[in-house]
């Protein structure tokens, strides 16, 4: 694969696959037991359920906002160069961002307890990668145009956030129906990092003007940090072989690496038999970074003129070089710092919340209208209604600021062992971005897939978000 | 069950015919994706008051050679495409003055020179800008090879003179300005 076909796949990726973390399709979907990662408080009908290592979560999500694959690369006999000029370079602004989020659950399982089959646990494993990148506006026009033709300009160097992790979750969480309205959850998570960067506080800028003494003067006011942690870790591996990588990762990932806490609450609550509201707040936590940790700055504030030659004093020093003298001068100002301190990275918070109203009785026996208990066969009738409509609220903290996004969804129940849910989701990314889900029970085996932005599959390479997430699980509504 | 198998089969269905749409992208295009941002920066300045002009010994009044890596640095030297340098000198003293500018490689050798002849105040300031690269600029191997600059100033006129222009000297500004190919 040549470095354009990988640029291709990588940017279709990218803009395709994955989306700033929202899972709407999956929040309160009650049949498939990882809703309960979105909301420890969600209702459980399940006794017990346990999911196929490596297979039970699987998703991607990716998100480009203002720019698509088929923005630049359509055959549309436009210059390219052009399309970048306009789309990208000045089509961007500083909101616009690129991100990737994927996560792989490695265990996964759950029990109602025996002596409180009201309290039902959960635990697993996963791991998680999130990587985010906002447009950096002023420094792709410094790097696109250059500075000579736009003297008085200030280029912002703020402009710069982005930030990446990798990271493994173990995780406990205990839900309780508390009364036959209220079901309230909490899970404690512990995080391994294995790699993490972060670049978000940057200040300052980079201006050309006309100079005092020589003709242009060049000045850079910069406040710029770069934390890393795990990066020197994996590039020592490198260099070893690929079997070094892979247990360095292990090693990170499995408590060696940097740690963390965090913590989710939910709570569902029945206004009435058919009418639900929920909510919950996810990674409520922080990891303290202190092992490989390499940061690096760029902080103070130069001028610069060129070499200047003023007599006489220039003539009292021969053979003086005043172009390291230039350079030593510019390195004390604005000094490029390294140094191993350790630091805190606080988890990117997710907030959901739901009203949910549901109707059709089934011609089931079981039917009742449901105030149910925690008995088995009462759980097993608590999600019977056919039918539910309502909508979702979900904002996630981002460096540039919460970001938000409205559902609207619908789901259909045919009989025990189908759920299919059908969203509408309205966010930065899209304004036509619809979903689909289905959960199949078929004996103990539960399998779900989901998938949004279908519209946009229509043209894979124009779509700005998307996201993919499927599992299998074995799960029991029986007595334990 | 019917019904189940007709679900699976629209969503599979759906699934697929989205996932194999695509409009029909054009990669060569990025071989003709160009990135050539012009950059510019003051590069030197030279300033002579008339009290050290009147003191030389000779007509001489400054010879210096000195280090300049600015041109010669990896990132500079196989990015550069073409550019200009922009001379500015402004005479207050009583005295003509000619002011050279050489550009020298490694070993000193003169790899391009520039003279500037410049009348007694009161004179306009002398303006020149000269291309390198380009179809008819100087070559660019100048730019790509200089590491160090001589600059030579020598008095055409007396040295007892004193102009009645307030704080007289002779000073030289340039500043370069050059397209660089990222990509």
């Amino acid at each position: 694969m040549n470095r354009k076909h990988f640029i291709f796949f990588f940017l279709l990726l990218l803009s395709t696959l994955i989306r700033a973390q929202n899972k709407q399709l999956l929040y309160d979907f009650v049949e498939i037991p990882q809703a309960l990662m979105l909301n420890p408080g969600m209702e459980t009908g399940y006794d017990w359920y346990a999911g196929i290592p490596g297979l039970s979560g699987i998703y991607a999500q990716g998100a480009t906002s203002g720019l698509s694959v088929d923005d630049i690369f359509a055959d549309d006999g436009l210059d390219i160069n052009d399309k970048v000029r306009n789309r990208a370079v000045f089509g961007l602004g500083i909101r616009d961002n690129q991100s990737l989020t994927g996560q792989i659950e490695v265990l996964s399982g759950g029990f109602r307890s025996r002596k409180r089959p009201q309290d039902f646990y959960s635990f697993g494993i996963y791991g998680e990668s999130d990587w985010i990148n906002y447009w950096p506006r002023d420094l792709a026009i410094l790097a696109y145009e250059g500075n000579a033709d736009r003297i008085g300009e200030r280029f912002d160097l703020s402009h710069l956030k982005t930030r990446g992790d990798v990271l493994s979750v173990f995780h406990f969480g205990v839900n309780r129906q508390l009364n036959r309205q209220l079901t309230a959850g909490v899970r404690a998570k512990l995080y391994s990092s294995i790699l993490n960067y972060t670049s978000t506080s940057n200040d300052g800028y980079f201006l050309t003007r006309q100079g005092q003494n020589n003709l242009l003067t060049n000045i850079l006011v910069a406040d710029m940090r770069l934390r890393s942690s795990g990066l020197r870790a994996l590039e020592n591996a490198a260099d070893e072989d690929v079997s070094e990588v892979t247990s360095t990762i292990l090693g990170r990932g499995l408590l060696g690496g940097d740690l963390g806490l965090g913590l989710d609450f939910g709570f569902t609550y029945k206004l009435n038999p058919q009418t639900v509201i929920t909510a919950s707040i996810l990674d409520l936590g922080f990891i303290y970074h202190f092992s490989d940790v390499d940061n690096f700055s760029l902080q103070g504030r130069a001028a610069n003129e060129g070499v200047e030659i003023i007599l006489p004093d220039a003539l009292d020093d021969p053979g003086a070089d005043f172009w390291q003298e230039l350079v030593d001068e510019i390195e004390a100002l604005i000094p490029f710092g390294e140094d191993t301190r350790s630091y805190v990275t606080f988890r990117p918070t997710k907030l959901y919340g739901s009203i949910k109203y549901s109707w059709g009785m089934p011609r089931s026996s079981f039917a009742q209208d449901c105030d149910c208990d925690v008995t088995a066969t009462a759980r097993a009738n608590r999600n019977i209604y056919r039918n539910s409509v309502g909508g979702q609220l979900f904002v996630v903290n981002r460096p540039r600021g919460p970001q938000a996004a409205l559902t609207a969804f619908y789901d259909r129940r045919l009989g025990n062992f189908l759920a299919l849910r059908s969203t509408y989701t309205l966010d930065k990314y899209s304004m036509t971005n619809f979903g689909l889900g289905l959960s199949l029970q078929a004996g103990p085996v539960n399998f779900y897939i989901l998938a949004d932005n279908l519209l946009a599959y229509q043209n894979l390479a124009a779509a700005h978000t998307a996201s993919f997430q499927f599992g299998l699980n074995i799960l029991s509504w029986g007595d334990n | 069950m019917r019904l189940l198998k007709k679900s699976l089969h629209y969503f599979l269905l759906l699934i697929a015919v989205q996932y194999a749409c695509v409009d029909k992208q054009n990669l060569d295009q990025f071989d003709d994706l160009s990135v050539t941002p012009t950059v510019a920066s003051s590069l030197v300045y030279v300033e002579s008051p008339e009290e050290v002009i009147n003191n030389a010994a000779g007509a001489n009044f400054y010879a210096q050679d000195f280090n300049f890596d600015a041109f010669n640095e990896d990132f500079f030297a196989e990015r550069v495409l073409e550019g200009s340098i922009t001379y500015e000198i402004e005479n207050t003293t009583s005295k003509p003055l000619e002011i050279t500018i050489s550009f020298l490689d490694d070993a000193s050798n003169v790899l391009d020179t520039e003279t500037f002849l410049i009348d007694a105040a009161p004179t306009a300031v002398l303006t020149r800008e000269i291309f390198y690269g380009g179809a008819t600029g100087r070559s660019l191997d100048i730019i790509r090879n200089t590491s160090g600059i001589r600059v030579f100033g020598l008095n055409l006129g007396d040295n007892t003179s004193v102009s009645t222009l307030p704080d007289p000297r002779i000073v030289l500004r340039s500043s370069g300005r050059f397209r660089l190919r990222l990509r």
